[in-house]
């Protein structure tokens, strides 16, 4: 009788087990699937409504769905957790009754498998054991041999790639169907099908190697026709100006040093041949140059007008977003976009104002898929591209900083790690003594680096202690030997620009540092918004004063011998005394500046976020000489040459010149 | 380079500065007499709930070597079971284990830098030391797995001997693989497939949940499947357990051969007497032996071979392998949406050079213990082939020690054992 | 010679191998904590995981790796470098319009964030940790936009302390490991 009760019990327990966990698994999948908090129409409703906001209709239908989908993930949580204690009770309840039930047929004796021999079975295990070993054995051994070919094929497939990427590297122009290039190519080749002719892995890595030698003795030859394109240059100026670029880096890059001075004499040799005449007052960085924000250029306008045409060379409509300033080389101008789909460096001409040429960044290793977060006035072509009459170097919010010749020809491009930064990546880059500084101050990484601007490798590389910054390397002369001097948060720094190494640092600032620093006669001068400004004695790192008056956020400023300008976001516009700091004349414009003062001909020009020019004498006075509304909203600053102001707008470039 | 003012105006009124906070927004000067609230983290107190594991564990183990191997009954294991499950299973959540442990204490043999824990090394010494002494009184109930397994066991369903004489195997190949995993620190493979773990939990990998209901289904039908066929920790400890010092005895008295307990033996340790009388000739049965013993070294460097071959394979369940892999192909061909792992890894700087160290360092160390690891395979396979020529005869029913789990469910079948008695002559 | 001993007495011989086995197996009990006793006589007594907040990346898998149903991850908020801004990266979603409580606004997908007006424009943020899963969105929120106070951590007393942490296995950032008890928890601000 007892045990016909366990046994109901086990009985009905088991069906009892049965159906909940299969209810318990459904709602597990369920819940698993559906992934309440996750769903896409939520998301995707939420971001309708960022893009029209206030509709009610719709706010309410978000509201709703979103508490659905809450009470369905903690109510299915629920159900879940007293699920599972359920189970457990009711399988502890089947256990025992059916344990109970089976207490009586405890002696019911098992029947035996196995023979009685235990010999026999140990036969038997002996059998088994042997079996499964060798076909184990034989497996792997299947396996290894099919695994090997299969290796053996897909070994050159990537070596191929790789010396396909190499010569995508080498070569700017892949479609340039240069001899050069298909000689490499033909290596490429070779080098695909010689691992198919070698059965053995050592052999083929032999072979490998030889091959390898093979492309090496090839683009020395590539460096002959080098030479030769060089010979053909006198004649036909403008074929080997075409030629000469594709070719020569290939050159320069496989064999060494002596070619690549050769190269470089090749677009030296041609530049002559140019009828138009050199410019000599170069703007190569951010601020001009050593990033100063003082320009040596003269004659220059002091009065246009955008609308009618006054003083206006020409104007470009640019297509693309952007906020790096213009840099000068020579007679070309440089400017970067970037937005999700491409980042591009644009060569203007100084004199016509054509676009010369467009560099698209593409193809760079570690470049992300996805570009970062930025904000719509910052985005990702805030930093400034640098130049040395050789290369250009330009850097975007990817991370990816790339380096063309003067004739947009990819040197060399890679990525620097993809920057963890919030509003984006802005600090400008500098060259400076054939070395290229990148100020890295990011929220993953703060690093600041030297690169050898012809080939992209790190000379030094220095960790800094600092917070992310958005403020650009500038260089300092302090008692004839250069500084390069970084902003940071909290410290400004010194350094060696040769070695690296720190010669000072003052930790005075704080907050989100976007101005850069500026210098004068061996003294740095640092401001900051929400910080203070600093003079700081760059021989020994000490500081000389500090003034919390009036701080820039965004524009940095400028110094003379006496005087030290900056302009602040809100619209105020003062000069201190550079050996006290003391506050000595204030302008309030009623204006925001975003763009940095620069001085040229005893005269700070500084443009407004509305486009609003000013031009102040940069004595003690700090007289407004000139305000005049230019008509168009620039953030970027003005690039300053010979008789001429390149200024980019939001949404063109135009050059200044004084008729 | 503009920022959003947005952010800052809210901050714009109250940029008086605190000169020691150098964060994004300044710290807000309250007026109010606002007090930052106090946060106290819960901190159970671990240290205590170590010690009482500790103990609990010796506790256990000497109760049940009294109760095995003083008294011989078998009632105490089943209380001891019920013990284990609810501390150190659902309590305890099940985690430091002693089959677990075996990892940290290889991994603190091949790896200096690694500091193992006193409370993780007893957990593995302990049930070792008491092996050593009373046989695997661990296994009996102490250990939650077996205990629960052994309270759900309800009939013994018998496998065919030859079978799970094979199957005995696979601990020994399981060990090996999750000291290979556990050395080149890829992963605790011996955790991470714990089928009873997220039965304690109640939650987690429903796979396995899966797999530890089908193990314990297997269970009630045929004693404890996972410590003969899966556990690790068993097979180690069956080695100490065979040359234990004090060892469990069916009866204290002398066997009469009745054969009655011949069939309560839920793992199959109780061997029935046997008389060598295999139609097979002396000389022979040497040969086979010898022909094994000189088969032994080319199997272990067959399968060390054959691993150290694969050891390329295995290596790619290593996270930096896996990384490097996926950057790679990343490289080659760069895709729009990349994973969190590539995001990580080009955020954090996207050192390719120092992967590739790092990923060669660990190919380099797969290679080496694979080596060993394959070797380790042939010789568990050599070593069982082995065992399985010796011929042995017997003249009583015997405890093969290794296997048994010190259960205590063979007393109560003996007649020998009279606080029996009175139950079997009572019916 | 030899073969005549075997063939005489298995039973010594037996016991003679049992003896070497039982050497042997203690033996290897003691070295093997003698080599061991040497290593963790100077180091710690235990360890507990612990994310290192200054490396997390906020990757979400905290939310959905962890052994638990409901993750031992939790948010933690640093109130002392917090920023206690009204629009709060952490609070609203990206691109907020109206800074109400609407459930279009927020960011936290479990409403675990509450947060309470302590004087303008100041608001106190805090974390009902029996809703939060972890899934970091706040804290990527905060750490992009705010003075980075929210932040993951693992409760010491909901965590399992598993031999091997399962996100930490799967953390790309590598950020869990494990600290010394005495550490206890590897806190901001």
């Amino acid at each position: 009788m007892k045990q016909k009760i366990y046994r109901n019990i086990a009985i009905v327990s088991a069906i009892f087990i049965t159906t909940l966990a299969i209810m318990l698994i459904t709602n597990y999948f369920q819940v698993k699937e559906v992934s309440p908090l996750q769903t896409q129409v939520v998301e995707t409703l939420k971001q309708l409504n960022d893009q029209n906001a206030g509709n009610t209709e719709l706010q309410e239908q978000i509201r709703q769905l979103d508490l659905m989908a809450r009470k369905a993930y903690f109510i299915s949580m629920d159900h879940l957790m007293n699920g599972v204690y359920l189970l457990l009770g009711m399988l502890v309840v089947f256990v025992v009754c059916t344990r109970l039930y089976y207490a009586h047929f405890k002696d019911v004796p098992d029947k035996e498998l196995d023979p009685i021999d235990e010999w026999a079975v140990k036969s038997k295990a002996r059998k088994y054991v042997n079996y499964g070993a060798v076909s184990i054995v034989v497996v792997a051994a299947v396996f290894i041999i099919f695994s090997i070919p299969f290796m053996e094929n897909a070994s050159p497939d990537t070596k191929e790639k790789s010396v396909a990427q190499l010569i995508e590297t080498e070569t700017p122009e892949p479609q340039e169907t240069t001899q050069a290039a298909k000689e490499v190519g033909a290596a490429a080749d070779e080098l695909s099908t010689a691992p198919e002719n070698s059965g053995d892995e050592a052999d083929e890595e032999s072979e490998v190697v030889t091959a390898k030698v093979e492309v090496g003795n090839e683009t020395k030859d590539v460096g002959i026709i080098a030479d030769e394109t060089k010979a053909v240059a006198d004649v036909p100026g403008s074929v080997a100006a075409e030629k000469s670029p594709a070719s020569a880096p290939k050159a320069s890059e496989t064999s060494g040093e002596t070619k690549e001075t050769k190269a470089t004499e090749i677009t030296e040799s041609t530049e002559p041949k140019k009828s138009m005449p050199l410019n000599k007052i170069n703007s190569p960085a951010f601020r001009g140059n050593k990033s100063n924000g003082i320009s040596p250029a003269q004659n220059l306008p002091i009065k246009w007008d955008l609308a009618k045409g006054t003083n206006i060379a020409w104007q470009t409509k640019i297509n693309g977003k952007g906020q790096s300033s213009p840099v000068i080389h020579s007679n070309k101008i440089f400017i970067t976009c970037g937005d999700e789909k491409a980042r591009e460096l644009f060569c203007y001409d100084l004199i016509t104002g054509q676009k010369l040429w467009t560099y698209t960044a593409t193809g760079i290793p570690g470049s992300p898929a996805r570009v970062p977060e930025t904000t719509d006035d910052t985005g990702l072509a805030s930093a400034s591209v640098a130049t040395n009459g050789k290369q250009v170097c330009a850097v975007f919010g990817t991370g990816d900083l790339v380096c063309t010749d003067m004739d947009g020809n990819k040197l060399w491009a890679k990525n620097l790690g993809v920057p963890d930064n919030h509003y984006g990546y802005a600090s400008s880059l500098l060259i400076f003594d054939n070395k290229l500084f990148i100020q890295y101050d990011n929220n993953n990484v703060q690093k600041v680096m030297a690169l050898n601007p012809a080939t992209g490798e790190v000379i030094w590389s220095k960790n800094r202690k600092e917070r992310i910054t958005w403020s650009s390397p500038m260089i300092a002369d302090v008692n004839g030997s250069p500084q390069l001097v970084l902003m940071g948060n909290p410290g400004i720094t010194g350094y060696n620009p040769a070695t690296g190494d720190e010669l000072w640092r003052v930790e005075c600032l704080m907050g989100e540092v976007g101005a850069s620093a500026c210098s004068m006669d061996g003294i740095v001068f640092g401001a900051s918004e929400y910080a203070k400004m600093v003079a700081i004695n760059a021989s020994d790192g000490s500081v000389l004063w500090e003034s919390m008056d009036y701080l820039p956020e965004v524009a940095s400023p400028v110094a003379t011998q006496t005087d030290i300008y900056i302009a602040t976001s809100y619209g105020v516009v003062a000069s201190f005394d550079t050996k006290t700091g003391e506050l000595k004349k204030e302008h309030e414009t009623n204006e925001e500046f975003y763009s940095s003062p620069i001085l040229a001909e005893g005269k700070i020009y500084l443009i407004s976020n509305n486009g609003t020019m000013h031009i102040f004498k940069a004595d003690d006075d700090f007289a407004l000489l000139e305000t005049f509304a230019t008509g168009e909203n620039t953030y970027a600053t003005p690039a300053f040459t010979d008789g001429r102001i390149v200024v980019r707008t939001n949404n063109s470039i135009y050059c200044v010149k004084a008729n | 380079m503009k920022r959003i003012n947005t952010l800052l105006a809210t901050l714009f009124l109250a940029a008086t500065s605190g000169a020691q906070n150098l964060n994004r927004f300044p710290k807000p000067d309250f007026e109010s007499g606002y007090q930052y609230p106090d946060t106290h983290y819960a901190l159970p107190n671990e240290q205590l709930w170590l010690y009482i594991d500790i103990f609990l564990l010796v506790a256990l183990m000497s109760y049940v070597a009294w109760a095995i191997l003083k008294k011989q009954r078998r009632k105490p294991i089943i209380w001891v079971s019920f013990l284990s499950i609810a501390y150190f299973g659902f309590f305890r959540s099940g985690c430091v284990c002693s089959i677990g442990s075996i990892q940290n204490v290889a991994l603190a043999f091949a790896d200096s830098a690694y500091i193992i824990p006193v409370s993780v090394f007893l957990f593995f010494m302990l049930p070792i030391a008491f092996a050593f002494l009373f046989g695997r009184v661990f296994c009996a109930g102490v250990c939650p797995f077996g205990a629960l397994q052994e309270l759900v066991n309800i009939r013994n369903y018998r496998l065919s001997r030859a079978v799970t004489a094979v199957l005995g195997v696979i601990p020994w190949l399981y060990l090996i693989f999750a000291l290979l995993y556990a050395v080149t620190r890829t992963s605790f493979i011996i955790c991470l497939y714990d089928p009873f773990i997220g039965i304690f939990r109640l939650g987690g990998d429903f796979g396995l949940i899966v797999f530890g209901s089908l193990l314990l289904l297997a269970a009630i039908f045929t004693g404890r499947p996972f410590c003969r066929f899966l556990c690790p920790y068993g097979a180690l400890l069956s080695l100490f357990s065979k040359v234990s010092i004090w060892k469990i005895q069916i009866t204290k008295k002398d066997c009469i051969n009745c054969d009655l307990c011949h069939n309560a033996c839920p793992v199959d340790a109780i061997k029935s007497p046997y008389e060598n009388k295999v139609k097979e000739e002396r000389m022979q049965g040497v040969k086979r032996l010898l022909m094994y013993f000189l088969f032994l070294p080319l199997i272990v460097i067959t399968s060390a071979f054959v691993l150290r071959q694969f050891s390329p394979q295995l290596s790619k369940a290593h996270k930096d392998v896996k990384l490097y892999d996926m950057v790679m192909e990343q490289e080659r061909n760069p895709q729009d949406l990349i994973s969190v792992e590539l995001e990580a890894f080009y955020i954090d700087g996207g050192n390719i050079e120092a992967l590739q160290e790092k990923v060669r360092v660990v190919k380099q160390e797969f290679e080496f213990f694979g080596t060993i690891a394959g070797a380790l395979i042939g010789l568990v396979l050599g070593l069982s082939l082995i065992n399985l020529s010796l011929k042995r005869s017997r003249k009583t029913y015997e405890i093969e020690h290794g296997d048994c789990v010190a259960c205590g469910r063979c007393f109560s079948y003996c007649p020998q054992n009279d606080f029996l008695n009175l139950k079997y002559t009572g019916k | 010679m030899k073969k005549e001993t075997l063939h005489k007495s298995p039973i010594e011989r037996r016991k003679f191998v049992k003896m070497l086995g039982s050497a042997i197996a203690g033996g290897t009990i003691l070295a093997t904590t003698g080599v061991l006793f040497s290593k963790f006589r100077t180091g710690e007594e235990t360890h507990y995981w612990q994310i290192d907040p200054q490396k997390c990346t906020q990757c979400g898998k905290c939310e959905t790796d962890c052994v638990l149903t409901v993750s031992a991850v939790k948010c933690f908020h640093a109130n002392k470098i917090c920023g206690y801004c009204d629009l709060c990266g952490g609070y609203y979603r990206s691109n907020v319009k109206e800074l109400n409580t609407a459930a279009e606004n927020l960011m936290c997908p479990t409403g675990a964030i509450q947060r309470k007006f302590v004087e303008d424009p100041y608001f106190e943020y805090k974390i009902d940790e029996d809703l939060c899963n972890a899934c970091a969105k706040c804290v990527k929120g905060c750490t992009s936009f705010g003075n980075g106070s929210l932040y993951l951590q693992i409760k010491r007393d909901l965590c399992v302390d598993c031999n091997e942490c399962q996100i930490a296995k799967v953390c790309p950032s590598n950020a869990i490991t494990r600290v010394p008890l005495a550490q206890a928890y590897k806190l901001k601000g």
